[in-house]
């Protein structure tokens, strides 16, 4: 059998055939400005990444934005998706870029966790039974509350939630989590 | 409407997007303030050069070619809306005259190197990779494979510092993908190939998620993967459809056409062959749509129906007579002759070889293919050719025909 012919290439890298959406010259300072605020929040609020840093990398998406303008149907989910992978690439260089352990400082400096680790370990492993337990939302409210040490108003700021309604919700995160402490099994007999 | 904190969601609703961003971040309003300005800056300096830069591609017919890198020096190029215009010359030659194509990206990178540091250093980090995308993708069409890996990842590294850089270096992974795939490097190139589809959807450019998609079905047609193949441009051609992107429609259907004959479900393969000329013919590519011919009737010989796979090869064959086309017009001879070797029908290939001999002559076309051609015909007199010969001869005209292509 000869060798017949291959599949249909794809023709070679165009631009987008829709055209792209309007922004008039003069509308680039609205643009920017109307649009930072939404670009930084999901930086910080979805990927965690510091303020100082949010505020660069969607300062450069928006530069980024100018060489592919034309190319651009639509500008919001453009941006949403151009601040979402810039943050992800942000992630891996900086990951890459942390400093290795020095392991003779290590070997010399106790790790504060294992301090009373054998009074502490019973404790920590319920809890953490309880946590699982959770329904995801619940468990991290309380993980950001009590591990991370948020404060109500930063977690509402999270949840984009009152911080009034952020405190009624750990509470009663709380009282799910006392509940389901109270009714394992293994405690019920004790 | 559910409303929702989703991304999906934000893009689209606006009063999510205010309640989202708003009483998350305390802003230094005259941090924020220069930010915009510096934005509005550029933005207007870009704007208006590309309002205001002169026709180069007019420049490039009215200087010869040999004088194309002294145009690095003129400040009528050295500008941003310049090296646009210079990269879609490039892209406009990559298929006719890839070593014409080359010569423009050399100029546009030389230029695009030693530019101006006034602009944003992100706007010449995009400047340069684009530049030096444009010649690895130039060296690729001309199967300099080595050369175009390190001019790819060099674009790549002009963007390493700038992690908002992201439709940019979506592309780059796109070309350097397919300089993967024909250097064989499969699962690399797959690797690639996925990451950029990625980012092409998230940022909503359909076009070049859906070439990517047939990039990546290609991929997996070389490496035999039919089932998967097929999946995956069934899926693309529902998003071509609905998109209303005819012309990768017509590709997907001969794409799915060839999946099915190499599945052996030759209904499903006509099918779709026939969708995808149809769709050629109303879109007028008539090259394309012989082209999509030639690969049907060769995939049908190949899989034994010999008198249905010579006579679309015939039909192609009189298309591309009629496109005054005769090196494509003998390629396809050249198969319905290598079919006919396999199946010991030397007399009517022997007849075949003159009448390509006779079209090339007439043509005066490169006198090593008609050479090559003469001497198959004279092996077949002496019954001494085989069908792997045909093959040798057929791969002589191809190479002969694109270098000639790139030389004009």
């Amino acid at each position: 059998m000869f060798a017949g012919p291959a599949f249909h290439p794809s023709s070679e890298i165009q631009p987008p055939i829709a055209p792209p959406c309007d922004v008039d010259d003069l509308a680039f300072g609205e643009l920017y400005e109307g649009n930072l605020s939404l670009l930084v929040a999901i930086a910080v609020r979805k990927f965690q990444v510091p303020e100082v840093d949010a505020e660069g990398l969607a300062h450069e998406v928006f530069l980024s934005y100018l060489k592919r303008k034309n190319e651009i149907r639509q500008l919001h989910p453009w941006l949403i998706g151009a601040i979402c992978h810039a943050c992800r690439y942000f992630w891996r260089q900086n990951g890459r870029r942390t400093d290795q352990l020095d392991q003779e400082l290590a070997m010399l400096r106790p790790d504060p966790d294992s301090i009373n680790i054998f009074d502490l370990l019973p404790s920590q492993l319920a809890v953490r039974e309880v946590l699982e337990a959770l329904p995801p939302r619940y468990a991290q409210i309380l993980r950001m509350r009590y591990y991370d040490g948020y404060t109500i108003r930063e977690i509402a700021d999270y949840l984009g939630v009152t911080a009034k309604y952020t405190q009624k919700l750990v509470g009663k995160c709380l009282r799910m989590a006392e509940q389901m402490y109270n009714a394992a099994p293994a405690r019920k007999k004790t | 409407m559910k409303h929702s904190d989703d991304l999906r969601h934000l893009a689209d609703c606006p009063s999510c997007r205010q309640r989202f961003a708003e009483n998350v971040v305390p802003f230094d309003a005259t941090r924020r303030h220069e930010g915009a300005l510096k934005f509005a800056a550029a933005a207007a300096r870009l704007e208006s050069e590309r309002s205001e830069t002169m026709d180069v591609a007019a420049r490039l017919r009215d200087t010869p070619q040999s004088e194309w890198p002294r145009l690095a020096e003129s400040k009528a190029l050295r500008n941003n809306a310049a090296l646009e215009q210079l990269s879609n010359e490039v892209r406009k030659r990559l298929e006719r005259n890839p070593a014409e194509a080359l010569s423009i990206a050399n100029l546009a990178a030389s230029i695009a190197e030693s530019i101006s540091d006034t602009y944003p250093p992100l706007v010449i980090a995009q400047i340069r990779s684009t530049a030096l995308r444009d010649r690895a993708n130039a060296l690729r069409y001309l199967g300099k494979l080595d050369e175009a890996y390190d001019a790819i990842e060099t674009a790549e590294s002009r963007l390493n510092e700038f992690p908002a850089a992201v439709h940019d270096r979506a592309i780059i992974w796109f070309v350097k993908a397919m300089i993967l795939a024909q250097m064989d490097h499969f699962d690399e190139a797959e690797r690639m190939i996925n990451a950029a589809s990625l980012i092409f959807a998230d940022v909503n450019d359909s076009a070049r998620f859906l070439q990517a998609g047939v990039i990546h079905g290609n991929l997996f047609g070389r490496q035999k993967r039919y089932t998967e193949a097929e999946n995956l441009f069934g899926d693309l051609l529902k998003i071509a459809v609905s998109s209303g992107d005819v012309e990768t429609e017509a590709r997907l259907h001969n794409n799915l056409g060839y999946c099915y004959v190499n599945l052996g479900d030759y209904t499903k393969a006509n099918i779709h062959f026939s969708q995808s000329i149809a769709k050629f013919t109303d879109l007028g590519f008539a090259a394309e749509l012989a082209r999509t011919g030639r690969g049907a009737g060769a995939v049908l010989i190949g899989k034994g129906q010999f008198e249905l796979g010579c006579e679309r090869l015939r039909q192609v064959r009189t298309a591309f007579e009629k496109l005054q086309m005769p090196e494509e017009a003998g390629l396809c001879a050249l198969r319905i002759i290598e079919a006919m070797v396999e199946r010991g029908k030397t007399d009517e290939a022997r007849d075949l070889a003159t009448t390509v001999v006779s079209e090339f002559t007439a043509a005066a076309l490169d006198t090593r293919a008609i050479d090559a051609v003469i001497r198959l015909r004279t092996s077949l007199d002496a019954d001494g050719a085989t069908a792997e010969a045909v093959r040798t001869v057929h791969a002589l005209v191809q190479s002969l025909a694109l270098d000639e292509s790139r030389a004009s």
